[in-house]
């Protein structure tokens, strides 16, 4: 459960600002850096920050999908993660300039992207949905998005983007017909065409294999060295891991905590954690994992899958390895079930475990 | 400048489906079809007059302004639909780019697809009457102009653009404009109804503005609606 450490974005120490985070009453977290609090320094937003949040909201209707939002990122990795429905998506779009603000103020790549051409220049966006242009093929698609950017060589460009991302440029058959995990790779190849200074993307490594998304976050992690600051969301905590050492938390549209992702790994140590296997020989596998151990709670749940619940996640990592080696079983999958970050996420909001 | 073609290739082929394409080709079929009726029907008084007045309530009526809301309403609200309007609009350029690139997608489909079949028609109606031959083309294409940049606009505003520009053709332009003069100078067919009749000199339902306005309105229609357009883009919440 090693994960590459890329350069720590500069602006994960407490920036003053506008007030913004977990209700009052949210117990402090040891190693998270709070939200901003207001303490006067004229120090907002730090100079090294290329993404800029100050008091954003939200709302649709009486629906509050962001509330008083601040915070600052600079270069390198920076995971977004939360539960599906906190609001990550809305913060996106806000952040790409895709919809206003209710209230707040919102600089990337020193503008507001919304207005502000140039800033939409400096910006790289995946978008969640599945939709790219379904007749076009990949090269048409990525040189679609050089040319806009006003690229001088965009087929060069785009052929050079899509080799990044593992695609064949020359592939003739158009996009609606390729698989979920290569749609998601144009769609990265469309945001990094243009060398954007911001990238941001929404759940990017949704539809890809195991050896893709090692592919696709050394990627992440190149950018993020090479000095682009790269905000990722997820609502996987064990993506979130790998992307990088710097997490913005949010639950229930508000900004949960920020710092490093250690702590919560530390929170997440104590809490037990279901995950899923897929593997064959499922009841000699979950057999032998009771033997060795390393899960609390094993449970077979199809031909071919159990569930277990541990709260020593690496020590099991290696031993569902093992276990399946010893047996002659396969292993296909191993994903941790998103109902345990609940658990997080409620602590983080001040609701308790 | 390439921005423009790149986003107008795109757009074009994104509405070249096969579906509508074969609209396409029924509305010219049938185009041609009545006309060579009439003109094996009529004697050579009745039949320029008959052929001018069916081009009149067929094409401008119909054909024109179905095609331009097939085409023109997805030009932007697929885009819409499908939520690739993103990857467009992120783009480092200015929104009235889009807004005439869509535009311009649907006109340079639509002007051709309603102007050649009718002129065709027309001249196999009249005998090859150039005047009345030109006088279908400039109307056809002013309607077309004018009617593919108003649902490029719809097509970007609401959902199901398709609909409720049918609800629009059939409640307003073929049924409320035909009903007084007040709500016939808020309906687009009037106009190139007007250029039409005023070319060939016969008497045309709607055709009651002077040949100035009957070009020049279609003209201001459509730059204002795809002025609105941009504007609206501008403002667009972006899925």
């Amino acid at each position: 459960m090693t994960a590459p450490t890329p350069p720590r974005p500069p602006a994960s120490g407490p920036p003053s600002g506008p007030p913004s985070g977990p209700p009052p009453g949210t117990p402090p977290l040891a190693g998270f850096t709070p939200p901003p609090a207001p303490t006067g320094r004229p120090v907002w937003p730090p100079p090294e920050a290329t993404v800029v949040t100050t008091g954003v909201s939200k709302s649709f209707g009486s629906l509050v999908a962001v509330s008083e939002m601040s915070f600052a990122v600079g270069p390198g990795v920076t995971a977004l993660l939360g539960p599906n429905g906190a609001g990550k998506s809305t913060l996106i779009r806000l952040l790409c300039g895709l919809t206003a603000p209710s209230t707040g103020e919102i600089l990337v790549a020193g503008g507001n992207p919304r207005f502000d051409r140039e800033a939409r220049r400096r910006l790289g966006l995946v978008p969640q949905q599945d939709g790219v242009f379904e007749r076009e093929r990949a090269l048409e698609v990525v040189k679609l998005a050089a040319t806009l950017s006003g690229l001088p060589d965009p087929e060069e460009q785009a052929r050079v983007a899509l080799n990044t991302v593992e695609l064949d440029p020359d592939m003739k058959r158009p996009v609606g017909t390729f698989s979920k995990g290569m749609r998601q790779r144009v769609k990265i190849a469309q945001a990094i065409v243009h060398n954007p200074a911001v990238l941001v993307l929404d759940e990017p490594l949704n539809g890809l294999d195991p050896r893709q998304r090692r592919q696709m976050i050394a990627l992440f992690h190149q950018l993020g060295n090479e000095g682009r600051t790269v905000l990722v969301s997820s609502h996987v905590l064990e993506e979130v891991e790998r992307f990088g050492s710097h997490v913005l938390v949010i639950a229930k549209g508000r900004l949960a905590a920020q710092g490093d992702f250690h702590a919560i790994r530390d929170l997440m140590d104590d809490q037990p954690l279901r995950i899923r296997v897929h593997c064959q020989r499922p009841r000699v596998v979950a057999s032998t994992l009771l033997q060795g151990g390393s899960v609390s709670g094993v449970a077979v749940t199809g031909e071919d899958e159990i569930e277990v619940t541990t709260t020593e996640v690496r020590t099991f990592r290696r031993a569902v390895a093992v276990a399946c080696q010893v047996n002659g079983a396969r292993l296909e999958e191993v994903v941790p079930l998103d109902d345990d970050l609940e658990s997080v996420f409620r602590y983080l909001v001040g609701m308790g475990p | 400048m390439r921005e423009i073609v790149a986003l107008y290739r795109l757009l074009v082929r994104q509405q070249l489906t096969i579906g509508r394409l074969v609209l396409t080709g029924a509305f010219t079929g049938l185009a041609i079809l009545v006309v060579v009726v009439i003109a094996r029907a009529e004697d050579a008084v009745t039949q320029v007059e008959s052929t001018v007045n069916f081009i009149s309530v067929f094409g401008l009526g119909l054909m024109v302004p179905i095609l331009s809301l097939v085409l023109a309403s997805s030009s932007l609200g697929h885009l819409v639909e499908d939520e690739t309007l993103v990857y467009l609009w992120i783009r480092p350029n200015p929104r009235w780019m889009l807004a005439f690139a869509a535009w311009l997608a649907s006109a340079s489909v639509a002007v051709p697809v309603a102007t050649m079949p009718l002129m065709v028609a027309a001249a196999i109606g009249t005998g090859g009457d150039g005047q009345a031959t030109f006088a279908v083309a400039l109307s056809m294409a002013l309607a077309a102009m004018a009617y593919t940049a108003i649902f490029t606009l719809l097509g970007l505003l609401i959902r199901r653009s398709l609909i409720w520009g049918l609800v629009y053709l059939f409640i307003w332009e073929f049924f409320v404009a035909r009903v007084g003069q007040g709500a016939a100078r808020l309906s687009i067919n009037t106009y190139p109804a007007s250029v039409l009749a005023e070319l060939t000199e016969f008497e045309l339902p709607l055709a009651e503005r002077s040949l100035t306005n009957g070009i020049v309105v279609p003209i201001v229609v459509s730059v204002v609606a795809v002025a609105l357009t941009g504007w609206r883009l501008n403002r667009a919440n972006v899925a």
